[in-house]
């Protein structure tokens, strides 16, 4: 790694930084801004009460000063708040409780559709418009076009309720296979098509070609040129999927009760639950600005003749 | 060529393994199962047989007569996770029923044989009856019972006093803080106000109440009403571990898995644990109704509270003896804002004539609406079309049903015949009225001059099916009005401000009383979407309210909402003749309804489905599930 890839990762850093802190300016005022308050419920507390409670977490101070108290907060002592809901707990718990399952739930899933995409967008290539290929190409279609929810009931009546294979919520260890599959099966699909046509299009390549003309090994030509290659459309994709799968999808939480993040990120804006929503979002962010910076340090890993300028 | 090929089908077939081993565990214990049955194929009865093949992990062994007596257990969901376990805090069904089962107040809820529900004494010896002062106050004093908390420590009276005053204190915020309003001291503003409860010795508690209090005993056992130790919520977050929940009821909090399960245990310490049945009650944590169902078919589930409300027909058929619809106090329905102006212009009424005529108008819409039509069609869960704001379920004191004897009493029950016969005659005298206002077109029966109206609800089929509805039966006559949904909380803030002209509403009774679905509308209530006695509505003086017959010195004649309606709920929560309080109650609906901005539609059903496996489940009228006495077959 020379001095000049040093500095541009140095000045990626310093722009993800500068992200995160818009990221949280904006949804701290847009967060204020919607109707309705934390306290508000189907049946009214009493002005007193509800002034108490602002007291108690500080909201009945001015705006400006809440939002320069929250970023002192949290770049001095990482100190997310309270949850202004679920009464007693903090925020920091709520999002690690969370984040514990979402996150082993998503590294799972990314990396099951990456090895099981890659293997199979590979062998759709080589075996190009044979019966294989075809036979992959159709399923995949299928999968990219069904949104989870309905891959996910699926699954569930099948597994659970007509087999009665696996249970139908997320509470056991068993429980969390279905929820997996259905998370992993759209990025897999994506991944497959992506590894096809990109390895395809590196098989076209002059050097391939060259290769084959000196006489190399066709295992060394696919397994030492073409696949890291052809790798690199799957890199740019796959950073963000993984910052996206492990903080957690909503419908996959739903449908199979994975006690996850994604519930609590909906939940909390629903509930105006200002701490919640302020670290929720900035988990997201962050992870998404991290896992951006790390596949565009990949692709220079994985083809020198990329510039990171 | 083909090496690599082989390679990468190997490649593929040892992930493919990899991503079913997890599942290969599972397989063991349901083909386990058909042997137990002896009903034929393990998969081939899936519907109906799903639940008892399925059951899961706590099935006893098959076939032996002499199978011991394990650890009974029962896996239930009620609800996601509750915002809050702490009493005082509490404000939603589900928390309840947990708490029901984690603390044990001065009295409780219990169900006889014939059904009939009862409260009866729980850590105090009796409930006895109250000991009037001279100035009009009444005292109550009770004894404790030899109890423990679930760390061993005493109960003590003086945990009941710092409770109430913890719960009652503003300070704290509680949703419920005002169910102590009945208690002397009480104060909805004053943080250092301290409510006349006090600990004599540790098994003597004394309270003086404003004045006596017909469901002073249901109040306590209300979850808001138990008893908490000052040193265990001296840690702000006492009630969300395990391990700092120190709880003094027939059980303790043995696990819990954030938004996933909560389990709780038997506690061998509870005074009367000999009457506990089953051992192990574990909350399952979920609101999704999909989810739900699908746990309760497959078995693992015994009892879920909800279902998904395009189900509700078909579960009806599939499991007639598990689907239950039970009985709950409260209202759906319309509520206008009284400020809406929705005379056409060229009316020219203004001040009380105009107030009376927009309250003759509202009244006649409520009237074309068809509640069974809602209730049959789009409900679907038992609802029952309501006549009356008071909810079904209310009993005056002789044990008839508030409703009944609300309004008219005509030939029907409560302030408009809901019944199916009277549909055309409520239509045709709707139309009458509407005539005296608005432009009626007799070719197209349609009216030309109604302003349109905007219907405001919280973003949710079943509410927006109902508003469809609405609006349908209104453009039936030419009366235009749109739809617009908002998300919940920006739909309380918007109702609660009064920027709406019509809006979906509902109330749930907190007790069994009348009088907590009529404070509510008093001027200053937090509660009073209508805004009645607020804006343009504070100076109308279009009411009047006679209580001499009722042996008070109060008559007034064109008066406003705060001359009549407020000084009415204040004289009902000093009336000491339960009598009389109900006679007042009425008036107050009589005065409520005539404005026509309350428009109820149906009251409220509990659905939930239990299995044919549970016996001695019940439910009570406020909707808590009660688990302790039930046990599984």
């Amino acid at each position: 790694m020379n001095s000049k890839t040093i500095l541009y990762i140095l000045k990626r850093i310093l722009l993800a930084i500068l992200t995160v802190w818009v990221v949280i300016t904006i949804t701290f005022f847009v967060m204020r801004a919607v109707p309705g308050g934390p306290f508000m419920g189907e049946k009214a507390i009493t002005a007193a009460a509800q002034a108490a409670l602002e007291a108690k977490y500080g909201l009945d101070k001015p705006l400006m000063e809440q939002y320069f108290t929250y970023l002192k907060d949290i770049v001095t002592r990482f100190d997310f708040g309270p949850s202004l809901k679920q009464r007693g707990r903090m925020v920091i718990d709520i999002i690690a409780d969370g984040m514990r399952t979402s996150a082993k739930l998503g590294l799972i899933a990314a990396f099951l559709a990456l090895i099981v995409g890659v293997v199979l967008g590979a062998l759709a290539a080589l075996r190009r418009n044979k019966l294989v290929d075809k036979i992959i190409m159709v399923i995949t279609t299928a999968f990219v076009s069904m949104p989870s929810f309905i891959i996910g009931s699926l699954l569930l009546v099948l597994f659970s309720i007509k087999l009665a294979l696996l249970p139908a919520n997320g509470t056991t260890s068993q429980g969390l296979i279905l929820p997996i599959v259905t998370l992993a099966l759209y990025p897999m699909a994506y991944i497959t098509r992506l590894t096809r046509s990109s390895m395809l299009d590196v098989l076209g390549q002059d050097y391939i070609r060259t290769a084959k003309a000196k006489g190399v090994s066709s295992g060394k030509i696919i397994f030492g040129h073409a696949l890291k290659n052809s790798l690199i459309p799957v890199i740019t994709y796959f950073g963000p999927m993984l910052a996206y799968i492990v903080t957690g999808s909503l419908v996959v939480e739903q449908i199979f009760a994975v006690p996850g993040i994604g519930r609590q990120f909906v939940s909390s804006i629903t509930n105006r639950d200002y701490p919640m929503i302020m670290g929720t979002t900035i988990v997201l962010a962050c992870l998404i600005v991290i896992m951006n910076l790390v596949s565009d340090i990949l692709y220079k890993v994985v083809d020198p003749r990329i510039n990171l300028e | 060529m083909k090496k690599i090929l082989a390679l990468i089908l190997a490649l593929v077939m040892v992930f493919a393994l990899a991503a079913c081993g997890g599942g290969q565990q599972q397989p063991s214990s349901p083909s386990g199962t058909p042997a137990q049955n002896g009903s034929g194929t393990p998969s081939g009865s899936s519907g109906t047989e799903a639940p008892s093949s399925g059951s899961g992990t706590e099935a006893p062994p098959s076939g032996g007569e002499t199978a011991a007596p394990a650890a009974s257990s029962i896996a239930v969901c009620i609800a996601s996770e509750p915002d809050t376990l702490d009493p005082a805090l509490n404000s939603a069904v589900d928390g309840a029923t947990m708490l029901v089962h984690l603390f044990s107040g001065l009295a409780k809820w219990t169900q006889d044989a014939s059904g009939a529900f009862h409260i009866v004494p729980d850590l105090a010896t009796d409930l006895p009856a109250p000991v009037a002062n001279a100035d009009g106050t009444v005292t109550y004093t009770y004894t404790l019972r030899d109890a423990a908390w679930s760390d061993g420590q005493p109960v003590t009276a003086k945990d009941f006093e710092y409770a109430w005053q913890r719960a009652s204190n503003v300070e704290l915020g509680a949703d419920y803080g005002y169910m102590f309003d009945v208690v002397k001291g009480y104060s909805e503003e004053d943080p250092a106000a301290r409510l006349a409860v006090e600990a004599k010795d540790d098994k003597t508690l004394e309270v003086t109440l404003n004045g006596p209090v017909s469901y002073w005993n249901e109040l306590l056992a209300f979850p808001v009403y138990f008893p908490v130790r000052e040193d265990v919520v001296a840690n702000e977050a006492w009630a969300t571990d395990p391990s700092t929940y120190v709880c003094n009821g027939a059980y303790t909090i043995s696990g819990w898995n954030h938004n996933s399960i909560i389990t709780l245990q038997k506690n061998p310490n509870y005074a009367d644990a000999d009457e506990i049945t089953m051992d192990i009650i574990e909350f399952y944590l979920s609101d999704d109704a999909n989810n739900m169902l699908s746990n309760f078919q497959n078995g693992s589930w015994l009892l879920i509270d909800d279902v998904p409300t395009n189900e509700i027909a078909s579960l009806k058929v599939q499991y007639p003896d598990e689907f239950v619809v039970a009985g709950q106090i409260g209202t759906y329905y319309v509520c206008w804002n009284i400020n809406e102006d929705i005379l056409p212009a060229s009316s020219g009424l203004t001040g009380v004539e105009a107030e009376n005529a927009r309250a003759e108008i509202r009244q006649a819409i409520g009237l074309l609406y068809d509640r069974n039509y809602i209730v049959e069609e789009i409900g679907q869960a038992g609802q029952v079309p309501a006549s009356s704001f008071v909810a079904m379920g209310m009993t005056n004191p002789d044990g008839t049903q508030f409703y009944k004897t609300a309004g008219h009493n005509d030939g029907f029950d409560g302030y408009f015949d809901v019944s199916v016969d009277a549909i055309e005659s409520n239509y045709a005298s709707a139309v009458e009225t509407l005539k005296k206002y608005y432009d009626f077109d007799e070719a197209t029966q349609q009216f030309t001059n109604f302003p349109t109206l905007t219907y405001l609800y919280n973003t949710s089929e079943g509410h927006k099916a109902i508003g469809e509805y609405l609006q349908s039966a209104m453009a039936g006559v030419g009366l235009g009005m749109n739809l617009e949904n908002q998300e919940w909380a920006t739909f309380l803030n918007t109702r609660k401000q009064g920027n709406y002209s019509i809006a979906r509403n509902g109330w749930l009774a907190d007790y069994n009383d009348p009088i907590c679905f009529l404070d509510m509308w008093t001027t200053a209530s937090g509660n009073n979407d209508v805004q009645f006695g607020k804006g343009a509505h504070k100076d109308v003086a279009a009411y009047d309210m006679d209580l001499t017959p009722y042996g008070y010195d109060v008559k007034v004649e064109d008066g406003t909402w705060a001359e009549t309606y407020d000084v009415l709920i204040s004289t009902i929560k000093s009336c000491s003749d339960e009598n009389t309080r109900f006679q007042l109650m009425h008036l107050a609906e009589d005065i409520l309804m005539s404005t026509g901005c309350i428009v109820p539609l149906y009251y409220y059903t509990d659905i939930y489905m239990l299995s044919s496996r549970v016996s001695g489940f019940f439910s009570n009228p406020l909707g808590y599930k009660y688990f302790m006495y039930s046990s599984v077959n």
